[in-house]
């Protein structure tokens, strides 16, 4: 108490020091404020807005899918869910617990079951949950008590009306109606149609900028569905709105920007036919399985085409899946039993398969043939049932001599052009396509072939609006090189003549081949959509029937000099050798291979070429079905109705079927047979009207 | 020495008639008490924005407004009460104290494992509120005493027994920040007493070793406050740090001038947690902006003044010692409170005095600026 006077009861130095040390506290304060308020200011702002404000997505309608007459393959159903908001609820336990009772009466989960834990609540899924109803909303309440919570979901309609009826005496109990995607054909179309699903994880950024929300909007993931996914999805709608710390929506911020809805197809699917193109294919394969008292086959597939307009009227891929199980979620067990089918039921074989083509290939051979001059039509040549050449991997080899057998060891004796394509003659095929002795000094060629296919559609994807569409492939010397490693040998040549050897092509090739000849050499973009209107009804984009090419008119064929080097020039298809394929065509069914199965329908004017693909792939070679001699076949058929006037073109393919004639022909036919009644029918109802 | 005596009625009623002399009002700290009226009164207002829609805070503004009128008498009845008074009563207060805190800890065992309300059958309290004033006059009561005796350890060691006779049972509440807050009391009433600085090194050596010792001995939630301050986990957005951080956004998002009386996004949407007690400082900030917040600090700081100015010219040491230590709690309360606020120091349960809600807190505050009121009005004039 030295230095202190009467009046200061503390030591000066200590009291200010107490009071400097106050003051620097508070002088830093406002220095930490000013640096948080003004400097910083800007970054808080953003965060208290990002706090605030959430961008609300409102989901789009995705557009209806019909056939060509208007009737709806895929539509959105209403599906009803019993959601709970638990921020609603009454705040008396009690009542609570009576809403419970009463509403675990009505949809048959219990009140309470289950335990909350951590383990219990990461894998804790809506809608799949073993949980009673405590747990769930306890689950909600805790996350965002202002967001329902899907308790049940797809509940009947009658009891969604029972609960929307008890809605006022149950605060917080609502119904919500959730669109989810119906297939009213189901299995009959899915291969067209295909099915929704989660968006996948690769898309999700993408979709994520375009105003999708990952977990609840849906995309196409096979079928029309996926390759018309951007059209048939709409666009979500987006609102900005301001919430409270417990997720509840104050007001909009910004002008709501309303959702716009997908556009609606009509494609140019005929459900009828296609139900009896389904029918045709599932009775013919039962048929020869019975027959047979074996299984032999269980893959298919049939396209039917209008030629002129590329119209798709029926495509049927068989086994196919049933779209309608996948609607709301995919089931782990079922799509893993469809991956697991050998048979591929998830693969649409109609556009995704590649086959050796057997002899339906040998249209493209016919008309490379007469084009380039190789033969003269009228010149008959001898079929002894098999000849002999000099297999040679060089020019110079001395080589081996290899049989060329005619399914028919007999042989089909003197054979021209016509007798050539209708009864489809190996040995006559082998000589214009390889050239044999004196006979025909100079065979088509591989090269020339190749350009003849792919004039008729064979090699590349024709751009139908289907995903996953194969090329096929027609081989030639610098792909065996590259991909073989081997040189090409004159047999190739022979056995690519025929559709056979490394030649492979899709059904819708085929199909393409048989349509382009029908069409006298105007290749059609094959289609499956017919018109697009918007959710009001109006067309959007109209039918207009595409050309791919004409190749009477188009040069698509390249000319080759003697050393098979391109010489860059380009050349047609002369139009009268399309005219004598067609007849060669006419001729297979008048009296040709499938005049059997045609017997009956002559009124129909039918023209078509069948084919029996041998084939020896690794499923063949796993069943040891690949005996030398007695490989295991495809059954081929292609074809067009009436041979005058095409109006539709068929093809039908079984796989490990068979002979063509006896097991493709027929379904063609009861196609083909489908559609001039259902023509009739149409007519008919027309005229009434 | 002192006019009022038990028994001597005589006394009692000359004690009555200097009480309420009207010249004695001249020392009366108008500017003390005004301020601490306009802070309760601004408190009222910054609950009223804080708890609005919030249903289960609904009618805390209202009962505030009853808090902040019975406080103001509170200080009335506290200045006309004579310190010297309850100077005498130190030793019955002190024990009072430790019983009603021993009492709430066995209660708190036997119930639910931590307690530091006192259902009063009207309204619940908080005792260890009550005993930070307490602690004041019987800290003062001891320093002053002692004033003349040898300042060895002895003397120091006698206060802080008196110090932690009472603090051990804040301490197993558990509440460490009110332990902190008397602590800190005692510390600085050694410090203005005059602590020989030789001690002051041995006090930090001994603070720090304690601290270390200590730490594992406190409760996981102060562990990891305490942890959580030091290392924030960036990651966790609805974890431990939650509330700071939305403190920090709500200070900052203030600007200039703030978003305005009852538009603060981050106080109305309910993102800033406990915004009507702990996190009142950032309501305000976010609301009034930096040029309101200042006008706010400077008003609590012009309190603290007012208060350690009272001390310098208490009528004797005893009444100066309360005017200081009464500043000194405001100060460390308001800066912890702040400091917590701003993110500078760990998350305590201080609240800020005056504006923060809570009956226990205010009750003690303005018993505080009462002992300072009663100091003021039998200071030496300095005019005379």
């Amino acid at each position: 108490m030295n230095n202190t006077s009467p009046l200061e009861h503390f030591e000066n130095w200590r009291f200010f020091a107490v009071l400097g040390a106050v003051g620097l506290v508070f002088i830093f304060f406002m220095i930490r404020l000013f640096s948080l308020q003004i400097i910083n200011g800007q970054s808080f702002v953003d965060q208290a807005d990002e706090n605030r404000i959430k961008n609300v997505s409102e989901p789009t309608q995705r557009g209806i899918i019909t056939d060509r007459n208007g009737f709806v393959l895929a539509r959105n159903e209403p599906s009803y869910n019993v959601v709970i908001t638990p921020a609603y609820l009454p705040t008396d336990d009690g009542a609570v617990q009576e809403i419970y009772r009463g509403l675990s009466k009505l949809i048959d989960i219990p009140v309470s079951k289950g335990e909350i834990n951590d383990e219990s609540v990461k894998s804790f899924k809506y809608c799949d949950n073993d949980f009673g109803i405590t747990q769930i909303v306890y689950i909600g309440d805790t996350n965002a008590p202002y967001t329902p919570v899907q308790v049940k979901c797809n509940i009947d309609e009658k009891t969604a009306k029972i609960i929307e009826a008890k809605k006022s005496d149950w605060p917080g109990v609502d119904i919500e109606i959730q669109p989810v995607r119906e297939y009213p054909t189901g299995s009959l179309t899915s291969e067209i149609i295909g099915f929704l699903g989660p968006i996948p994880a690769a898309l999700e950024e993408t979709l994520k900028t375009q105003g999708f929300v990952p977990g609840r909007d849906k995309y196409g993931y096979a079928g029309v569905e996926n390759y018309m996914n951007d059209l048939l999805t709409g666009k979500n709608g987006q609102r900005t709105v301001e919430v409270d710390v417990a997720g509840k929506e104050i007001r909009n911020i910004t002008k709501p920007i309303d959702p716009v809805p997908g556009k609606n197809l009509k494609l140019t699917i005929d459900v009828r036919l296609q139900n009896a193109a389904k029918t045709a294919m599932v009775s013919e394969i039962n048929f020869w399985n019975t027959y047979l008292n074996k299984i032999r086959s269980s893959n298919g597939v049939t396209i039917a085409m209008n030629p002129k307009t590329g119209e798709i009227l029926a495509l049927v891929s068989y086994p196919t899946y049933e779209n309608n199980r996948m609607a709301r979620f995919i089931p782990a067990y079922y799509y893993n039993q469809l991956s697991n089918d050998p048979n591929r039921p998830l693969f649409n074989h109609a556009i995704s398969a590649e086959h050796p083509p057997g002899s339906v290939f040998k249209m493209a051979t016919a008309i490379g043939a007469l084009n380039e001059g190789v033969i003269d039509p009228n010149k008959e040549l001898e079929d002894k049932g098999k000849i002999t050449i000099v297999q040679k991997f060089t020019e110079n080899e001395t080589g081996t001599p290899r049989d060329f057998v005619c399914y028919d060891r007999n042989g089909h004796g003197m054979v021209n052009f016509l007798r050539g394509v209708a009864l489809s003659c190996d040995v006559y095929f082998y000589k214009i396509g390889g050239g044999y002795q004196n006979e025909v000094p100079q065979g088509l060629g591989i090269w020339r072939i190749g350009e003849y296919a792919r004039a008729l559609g064979y090699g590349s994807i024709s751009g139908i609006e289907l995903p996953g569409e194969a090329e096929g492939l027609i081989p030639d010397p610098t792909w065996k090189r590259i991909n073989i490693g081997e040189n090409w040998s004159t047999g190739d040549t022979y056995i690519g003549t025929i559709g056979q050897g490394y030649v492979l092509a899709t059904p819708l090739q085929v199909l393409e081949s048989a349509a382009t000849i029908a069409n006298d050499g105007k290749l059609m973009q094959p289609t499956i959509i017919r018109e697009v209107t918007d959710s009001a009804g109006n067309v959007v984009t109209p039918f207009t029937p595409k050309m791919r090419w004409d190749i009477t008119v188009d040069p698509k064929i390249r000319v080759f000099d003697e050393n098979n080097i391109p010489t860059g020039e380009m050349k047609t298809v002369a139009p009268w050798t399309i005219k004598l394929a067609k007849e060669g065509m006419e001729q297979a069914v008048i009296n040709g291979t499938a005049t059997k199965e045609f017997a009956g329908d002559e009124a129909l004017k039918v023209a078509g070429k069948t084919g029996t693909a041998e084939y020896c792939d690794n499923i063949a070679q796993a069943a040891n079905l690949c005996q030398p001699e007695n490989w295991p076949s495809h059954a081929w058929f292609m074809s067009y109705a009436p041979y005058d006037d095409p109006e539709i073109a068929v093809m039908a393919f079984v796989y490990n079927g068979g002979e063509g004639a006896s097991v493709a022909a027929p379904i063609a036919r009861r196609i083909i047979d489908a559609y001039f009644e259902l023509k009739a029918i149409d007519t008919a109802a027309n005229v009434e009207r | 020495m002192y006019l009022y005596e038990p028994g001597n009625d005589e006394g009692s009623v000359e004690f009555l008639k200097i009480m309420f002399r009207l010249e004695n009002w001249r020392h009366f700290d108008y500017w003390l008490f005004g301020t601490a009226t306009i802070l309760s009164i601004f408190g009222i207002i910054m609950i009223r924005s804080a708890v609005a829609g919030s249903i289960e805070l609904a009618g805390y503004a209202n009962r505030q407004t009853m808090f902040v009128v019975a406080g103001l008498v509170v200080v009335l009845a506290t200045a006309v009460l004579d310190y010297h008074f309850l100077g005498n009563m130190a030793r019955a207060m002190y024990i009072f104290a430790v019983v009603s805190l021993i009492v709430i800890y066995i209660y708190g065992q036997a119930s639910f494992g931590s307690a530091r309300w006192l259902d009063t059958g009207v309204f619940f309290i908080q005792p260890s509120e009550l005993v930070k004033i307490i602690m004041v006059i019987v800290l003062s009561d001891y320093f002053s005493r002692s004033q003349l005796e040898k300042h060895d350890l002895m003397w120091i060691g006698k206060s802080a027994a008196l110090t932690f006779g009472v603090v051990i049972w804040i301490l197993l509440q558990p509440n460490l920040s009110t332990s902190i807050v008397i602590t800190v009391l005692w510390i600085s009433m050694l410090w203005i007493s005059g602590l020989p600085p030789k001690y002051i090194a041995l006090f930090i050596v001994l603070g720090i070793v304690l601290g270390l010792i200590l730490f594992p001995f406190l409760e996981s939630y102060q562990q990891l406050r305490i942890i959580n301050f030091l290392f924030p986990d960036p990651n966790s957005r609805h974890g431990n740090s939650y509330n700071v951080e939305q403190a920090l956004i709500s200070i900052g998002s203030g600007g200039w001038f703030g978003m305005g009386y009852g538009h603060g996004t981050q106080v109305q949407l309910r993102f800033l947690k406990v915004r009507h007690t702990d996190f009142i400082f950032s309501a305000m900030a976010e609301e009034f902006g930096f040029v309101g917040t200042v006008l706010v600090i400077s008003l609590l700081v012009f309190v603290i003044y007012r208060c350690f100015r009272v001390a310098r010219e208490a009528q004797d040491q005893f009444g100066a010692l309360i005017a200081y230590g009464v500043g000194v709690l405001l100060a460390f309360q308001t800066s912890v409170n702040i400091g917590v606020n701003l993110n500078v120091i760990p998350v305590t349960g201080l609240v800020l005095p005056f504006i923060s809600y809570g009956g226990s807190s205010l009750l003690s505050t303005v018993l505080a600026i009462g002992l300072v009121e009663s100091v003021a009005l039998r200071r030496k004039p300095l005019d005379f």
